[in-house]
């Protein structure tokens, strides 16, 4: 069975966002609700300051605490070990929000990031939450997994762009954009990616590249401890905390 | 049984259940305008990590209130201690009226309130503590319901089947535990993780319990001790008081020992610790809603003051909600990857709708309370 | 345009999605995107989307991108893959593309102001008009303007020209309609002070193309290369392969002011005090000198092979042989002998040991190359610190070499469908205007007599009258009256001047507009844009309409056309002949016939369905100190000194000229106009950059990775990510050392007073160490107070209201990040 996985090499990451808007145009985003953000911290004293930044999708667990926690299991996990969103479930209680120990789930029902409020400029029909003029073909939409522009009052999160990656031929190892016969069923981070920091493909398979990075290169998963067992792993040249820790940001 | 007409014409509203009435309609159209006018914006949670504000805050403490005065009730109601029946009938009325008012504010602040009583149950998502406790507040409302219409049917304490009392403490002591767990399993939050957790709640819970039935008994007396009955007054002095102080104490221990271990913590995320003892809420819970409720129930002689009784049930009832908020509000102020994108703590107080929800649920659960007091001794006369 | 034809051309370019769900179908792996899906069962349940060929329009570097459209509606952009640009790949800014297409704050048709007054505070009180009228209101003024002999008083100031069918138009419009103004472009205000150090140096006056992935070395100075450098989704894939899979890895040295993500992800950070690149670049080739780490090859050596240059002690220029060089020994007399990484690191504020230690790295590793743009140069000194930068890339052989620096080879264009020469008439060619200087004294000795442009001193200069007033301006795609330094000067400016402004967007300068010519925004063009400077074979590339224009806009280039199909005489008659602008793109596309492009592209309907054309390689090579030309197999042919000074090292002497020939033949004006020493002033030298505003901080204005040219300014997903390192999210920050910002008193977060000489502005700031202690930084992008209304909510003020308009006197760089400013908590 197919269990899909993301690589993210942080030494060939640039930091440049390109994932955020990306998954942002692609998945019709509202702004703030970054199912795919790049997290910054800084530590150290000038003039040697340590800039570090950490790309963050969901991490699609294989034990997915938000999936344990959700009443109505309108959260849950697909037999190619993504996590979504059933939106005619979803009941709006957030508690798989204070159940992911990752931040990657998001209730847009709230106060904007950013005025005017494009929620009014751009309202949504029916109960969607907006509407805006860009939004993915209607036919990719898809409620009961979360894909598309969703109603009020739901949790959102990262799908792995579950519309493009759920048609990818059967038994193919890897989907790398570069290769014409995947291009199209690659996530959006991982397609728009200038470095190549990104890779994506089949955990479950031996003999694909997702595989061999996490072993040639040590891949680590981030909060090990809590044992969500992520299914994105992170290369960070070997033994370097991914997060960096509470010297970042001083105390209070 | 009564029929409508009779009950309408023997039931005469207090000036107390007037009021309450009248406020609730007031603060519950307040809150609709709010939520239609500002829609959910009107709420300060925000995606950066204040996901359950103060409404949640407030449904918790209601709940968790209602469970501990049933536990209240159903010890002797199941035991069949008959000095205690004035005392377990109060306390189911209280827990109803706490429980409606809980589930109110729950139900004003949920998106999808009515999509939770469906789907819940049919989902069987046995893994989640939401499902169980949905599903035994449920129950819990079933039997408090059963209860009630057995006390309305003119049926005193010792006619009700004990069973049923069995049953409302078990889901009770299910709920509050379950209530605990909720945050004490999260791991990766260090400042709510802990397997004491279910045992704080019901401590707390018991706590609010008694609190809340000392008040309200003064409260639909009119705040007069003479027009106590005496055996509620001796309970009250007695066991009740003792029992208050024994809630405050263990619950005062709990705060302490999570303080001061949390201040000793250098776990990423404990920081709030720091926080939360610069805040003058935290010494106002510790001190007027602990350390003073407590000289005051412990000493027999201040606890034979009705007064004081009074005041001290209020502080309880009043620290006991302060010490809900900073533990569920603090718990979620540090984001849970900091980063620049978000302060090293954040900022959440809470909204006016927020507030306004808090005395939804108080006039509603005050009306209610008055209600069943009215009808009660309507149907006794 | 013909949008019948079009609409046929793209129609072939249909994809068939492969079932309900499916985005795409793909062919098999040697189908483009314009291949037809496979599988008829799949195809019928399909709901079309159609993959359009464009380029981006966010930045200079024109990424070729695929435009995904379904049912009319564009929902996503990638890079195109088989582009050698964008190689399927984008940087942030890309994919954002489609907001700018469906901004609802776009103007949607051509308007007239009704309120004569203007003012940042006055309505102009807008009203529609039709595009006919419209014209005919620029045709009369201009028409009249000719009739009194007053041509020269209609100027256009473009900024983002993107080909032969837009600005590139713009030059024989002036040619024809007789001005010395058509057009003044903008390059003074972007990076002229790289561009002209080069053409002192190495004779071309233009940006270098580089050869990233074989080089070995990058040295850096305030060019942001992981920021905003172009063209930065390149640059990011080339690191990605020079630090992640090359062997072996790249290393890198940084230069700026703060730590950006470029600092962080190099080897080495040097945070430099403002305007002292360039002693940083002497030192180093102090040290490559007196270290003998010279690529001897190309450079030249001692006849006798032992190395004189010892620190402090001059040479013997006739016991030195230089090769591809010219002035090196007399540099050393003049210069460089003192210039130790002692002396630098007093200048630089940096440490003795990392100069060295970046001196001895740079010098010993080949191929090695030393990049920068306006970190280095946008300073009074700019010249000598550019010189100097790019003065290393002679000393370690890297012009024209694998792994090194060259230039862009321009597409070859077919010929336009007339020839202008013919349509001159008695007045193009003889009338009054040629008696006149250009307005912003371009070429003039009372102004920058060796600038390319000088559009920050259009405003101040038509404002004084001098050399005369303006009459009618025209703007295409530039906002000076916000983007030029102090524009406080130009509200003043344009209230006297009839304004037309081309932007498809709301503007400060549509604000003092009499006339609104609304351009189609990009995913609506047909427009040619041959490739900013990238690895140096020849690349051009089309925009090729996604949608219908969604509002009553026009083409620049067709607005550019009409007007000129309505001027009096041959004029007229020369545009007629242009017909529009696609047949002018299918003229130049006439000359891929002759010259298919590697990717097949030979006929205009080819480059609709690729949307680039590109032959490589580049013709040239220098290795080892010989150059040889590409002879069809491999750069085998052998070239003459004559044939490099004619196609390479176009300076005087055909060589590298560490003397410049350029700034020697112009050493009275610049003695002149700057006091500098005639003996000294063509070599690269040290020297104290002046630092106008008056302030106690340097002012340092950089762009961000979203920043995209401030074409993005009223995206709202741009001010949500904008500034990561400080959390800019929603607002961008002040950049405040900790320290500077206690002696202040002034907090983390605190509203700051950034004050200079020429303004006063309110914005926010946030401690971070990275930042020099002496330098505030502020990205340049928001403070707009005409503008989109997402651009308008954003809090703070505008970094160009303390930014002194002060240039460097021989290139004309705008001096951004020179001032000094007091900053106070407010």
């Amino acid at each position: 069975m197919t269990k899909w996985g993301m690589v993210i090499d942080l030494e060939k990451c640039t930091g440049c966002q390109a994932c955020t808007t990306a998954c942002a145009m692609e998945n019709s985003r509202l702004p703030g609700e970054s199912w795919q953000d790049v997290l910054f911290y800084h530590e150290g004293t000038y003039p040697n300051v340590k800039l570090s930044w950490l790309p963050r999708p969901c991490m699609q667990c294989e034990n997915p605490s938000c999936v344990a926690v959700c009443p109505t299991k309108a959260t849950y996990k697909t037999e190619d070990g993504v996590v979504l969103v059933d939106w005619d479930k979803c009941i709006g209680c957030k508690y798989c929000m204070i159940a992911c120990p990752y931040g990657v789930r998001f209730y847009m029902d709230e106060k904007p990031v950013v005025q005017p409020d494009l929620r009014e400029v751009f309202p949504g029909d029916g109960d969607r939450i907006w509407n805006p003029p860009y939004k993915m073909p209607d036919h990719l939409e898809d409620r009961k997994k979360g894909i598309g522009i969703q109603p009020k009052g739901v949790v959102s999160k990262c799908t792995f762009c579950y519309h493009k990656i759920s048609k990818a031929p059967k038994g193919v190892a890897d989907l790398d954009e570069d290769d014409p016969q995947t291009r199209e069923y690659v996530p959006a981070c991982v397609r728009v990616c200038p470095p190549k920091a990104r890779y994506f493909g089949d955990l479950d398979n031996p003999n694909s590249r997702v595989n061999q990075l996490i072993a040639d290169k040590r891949g680590v998963r981030l909060k090990e401890e809590t044992g969500n067992k992520p299914q994105v792993y992170y290369l960070a040249g070997g033994g370097a905390p991914v997060i960096p820790g509470e010297r970042s940001r001083g105390r209070g | 049984m009564a029929t409508a007409t009779t009950l309408r014409a023997a039931f005469k509203p207090s000036p107390y259940l007037i009021g309450s009435a009248v406020l609730f309609v007031l603060a519950f159209v307040y809150a609709i305008y709010l939520e239609v006018t500002l829609g959910h914006v009107a709420f300060n949670t925000t995606n950066y990590g204040v996901f359950w504000g103060f409404p949640i805050v407030a449904y918790d403490y209601f709940l968790l209130t209602s469970t501990g005065l049933a536990l209240v009730a159903s010890l002797p109601l199941a035991v069949g201690i008959r000095s205690w029946d004035p005392v377990a009938k109060r306390c189911v009325w209280l827990a109803i009226a706490a429980l409606v008012g809980g589930v109110a504010i729950l139900f004003l602040e949920l998106p999808h309130p009515l999509r939770a009583l469906w789907a819940t149950p049919i989902n069987l998502q046995t893994a989640s503590p939401l499902f169980w406790k949905i599903l035994c507040v449920g129950a819990y409302t079933i039997v408090l319901a059963l209860l009630a219409y057995a006390f309305g049917a003119g049926r005193g304490p010792a006619e009700v089947p004990r069973i049923l009392a069995v049953v409302l403490g078990l889901l009770a002591l299910a709920i509050t535990l379950i209530a605990g767990s909720v945050y004490g399993m999260l791991v990766f939050r260090p400042f709510w993780f802990g397997s004491e957790l279910p045992v704080v709640f019901l401590i707390e819970s018991f706590m609010g319990g008694i609190a809340f039935f000392i008040f309200f008994t003064y409260a639909v007396h009119g705040f007069v001790a003479d027009n106590l009955s005496e055996n509620t007054r001796r309970l009250l002095a007695g066991p009740l008081g003792i029992a208050a102080a024994t809630a405050v104490f263990l619950h005062l221990l709990f705060v302490l020992t999570r303080t001061v271990t949390g201040l000793w913590s250098y776990g990423e995320g404990m920081e709030v610790w720091r926080y939360t003892i610069a805040q003058p809420l935290y010494w106002l819970a510790l001190i007027g809603g602990g350390l003073v409720p407590l000289v005051v129930f412990a000493l027999p002689s201040l606890r034979a003051q009705p007064w004081l009784q009074m005041i001290g049930a209020f502080l309880v009832a009043l620290g006991l909600l302060a010490s809900r908020y900073e533990f569920m509000i603090n718990g979620q102020l540090v984001p849970p990857f900091k980063g620049s994108w978000a302060p090293p703590l954040l900022e959440y107080a809470p909204s006016q709708l927020e507030w306004v929800l808090l005395f939804v649920g108080i006039f509603l659960a005050n009306t209610i309370y008055a209600a069943l007091e009215s009808w009660s001794s309507t149907r006794e006369r | 345009m013909s949008g019948e034809h079009l609409a046929s051309t793209t129609r072939r370019r249909f994809l068939q999605a492969a079932g309900a769900g499916s985005a795409l179908a793909i062919a098999g792996p040697n189908a483009g995107p314009e291949g037809v899906a496979p599988g008829e069962a799949r195809a019928q349940a399909a709901a079309a989307t159609k993959i359009v060929k464009n380029i981006c329009h966010q930045c200079p570097a024109r990424c070729g991108i695929d435009v995904y459209v379904t049912n009319g509606r564009v929902h996503a952009i990638y890079g195109t893959p088989d582009h050698p640009i964008s190689n399927g790949k984008l940087c942030p800014k890309g994919p954002l593309g489609i907001y700018v297409l469906y901004d609802p704050d776009r103007w949607k048709g051509p308007m007239r102001r009704t309120n004569p007054k203007k003012g940042r505070n006055e309505d102009p009180k807008f009203v529609p008009i039709s595009w006919d009228e419209a014209l005919k209101v620029v045709a009369d003024r201009l028409n009249n303007l000719r009739d009194r002999g007053e041509s020269h008083r209609f100027a256009i100031l473009y900024g983002r020209g993107w080909g032969a069918s837009c600005a590139g138009l713009l030059g024989t419009f002036g040619k024809l309609y007789g001005s010395p103004n058509v057009p003044i472009g903008h390059s003074s205000m972007c990076s002229d002070g790289s561009i002209v150090a080069k053409q002192a140096t190495d004779g071309n006056a233009g940006y270098n193309a580089h050869d990233y992935r074989h080089t070995n070395y990058i040295l850096m100075f305030g060019c942001g290369f992981l920021d905003a450098f172009r063209p930065y989704n390149y640059n990011m894939q080339v690191w990605g392969y020079i630090r992640g899979d090359k062997s072996p890895k790249t290393r890198v040295t940084a230069v700026d002011v703060h730590v950006n993500t470029t600092l962080a992800a190099a080897d080495r950070a040097l945070l430099i005090k403002p305007g002292t690149d360039g002693a940083l670049a002497l030192a180093i080739a102090h040290v490559i000198l007196t270290e003998g780490l010279w690529e001897r090859s190309f450079v030249g050596d001692f006849v006798d092979g032992v190395n004189r240059f010892k620190t402090g002690q001059t040479v013997d220029p006739t016991t030195f042989e230089e090769k591809w060089v010219k002035g090196l020994v007399e540099w050393w007399n003049i210069e460089l002998k003192d210039r130790t990484p002692a002396w630098a690191a007093k200048v630089t504020t940096l440490r003795e040991r990392d100069i060295l230690a970046t001196a001895r790295e740079f010098g010993s590793t080949r191929p090695a190359m030393a990049i920068m743009e306006r970190g280095a140069h946008a300073h009074s000194n700019g010249i000598y610190n550019a010189m100097a930068i790019h003065t290393l890339n002679a000393l370690v052989g890297s012009l024209f070499a694998e792994g090194g620096l060259m230039y862009q080879m321009p597409p070859p264009y077919g010929a336009l469908p007339a020839n202008a020469d013919d349509y001159l008439d008695e007045y193009a060619k003889n009338g009054p205007w040629k008696q006149y200087p250009r307005i912003d004294l371009k070429g003039h000795p009372d102004g920058y007599l060796l600038a390319r442009n000088m559009m920050q001193d259009v405003g101040p200069n038509h404002l004084a009258g001098r050399p005369y007033k303006l009459d009618t301006i025209l703007f295409y795609c530039t906002n000076p009256i916000w983007t030029a330094p102090n524009g406080q000067v130009w509200e003043q400016a344009l209230q006297d001047v009839f304004v037309i402004d081309t932007s498809p967007f709301p503007s400060e300068t549509s604000h003092f507009a009499d006339l609104i010519l609304p351009d189609h925004t990009y995913l609506e063009r047909l427009q040619d844009a041959p490739t900013y400077p990238f690895e140096g074979y020849p690349l051009t590339q089309l925009r090729v309409p996604a949608v219908k224009p969604l509002y009553d806009t026009k083409y620049f280039g067709d607005t550019i056309i009409e007007i000129g199909k309505r001027i009096k005489g041959p004029m007229g008659e020369y545009y007629k002949k242009l017909e529009s602008a696609e047949n002018v793109i299918r003229h130049l596309a006439k000359g891929f016939e002759k010259n298919p492009g590697d990717n097949g592209v030979d006929s205009f309907e080819k480059w609709v369905e690729k949307g680039v054309w590109y032959k490589k390689p580049y013709l040239w090579r220098q290795i080892r100190g010989e150059f040889y030309e590409w002879d069809g197999k491999g750069y085998n042919r052998r070239m003459t000194p004559e044939e490099v000074k004619a196609k390479l090292l176009k300076t005087p002497s055909g060589k590298f000229e560490i003397r410049s020939g350029l700034l020697e033949a112009n050493a009275d004006w610049i003695a002149a106009k700057t006091g500098r020493n005639k003996a000294n002033l063509m070599f690269p030298i040290w020297e104290e950059p002046k630092h106008p505003g008056g302030g106690d901080l340097y002012l340092v204005t950089p762009k961000q990775a979203l920043h995209a040219e401030g074409r993005g300014h009223n995206i709202p997903m741009v001010i949500a990510h904008f500034q990561p390192i400080v959390g800019g999210r929603g607002e961008a920050f002040a950049e405040i050392h900790p320290e500077t910002a206690r002696q202040r008193g002034i907090k983390d977060r605190d509203w700051i007073k950034i004050r200079s000489s020429v303004g006063e502005i309110r914005v926010r700031c946030r401690y971070y160490e990275g930042v020099r202690p002496d330098t505030i930084v502020l990205p340049m992008e928001w403070g707009h107070w005409r503008a989109g209304r997402w651009s308008m909510a954003v809090p703070g003020g505008h970094s160009g209201e303390c930014t002194v308009n002060q240039s460097d006197r021989i290139t004309g760089q705008c001096n951004y990040y020179t001032t000094k400013v007091t900053v106070e908590r407010a």
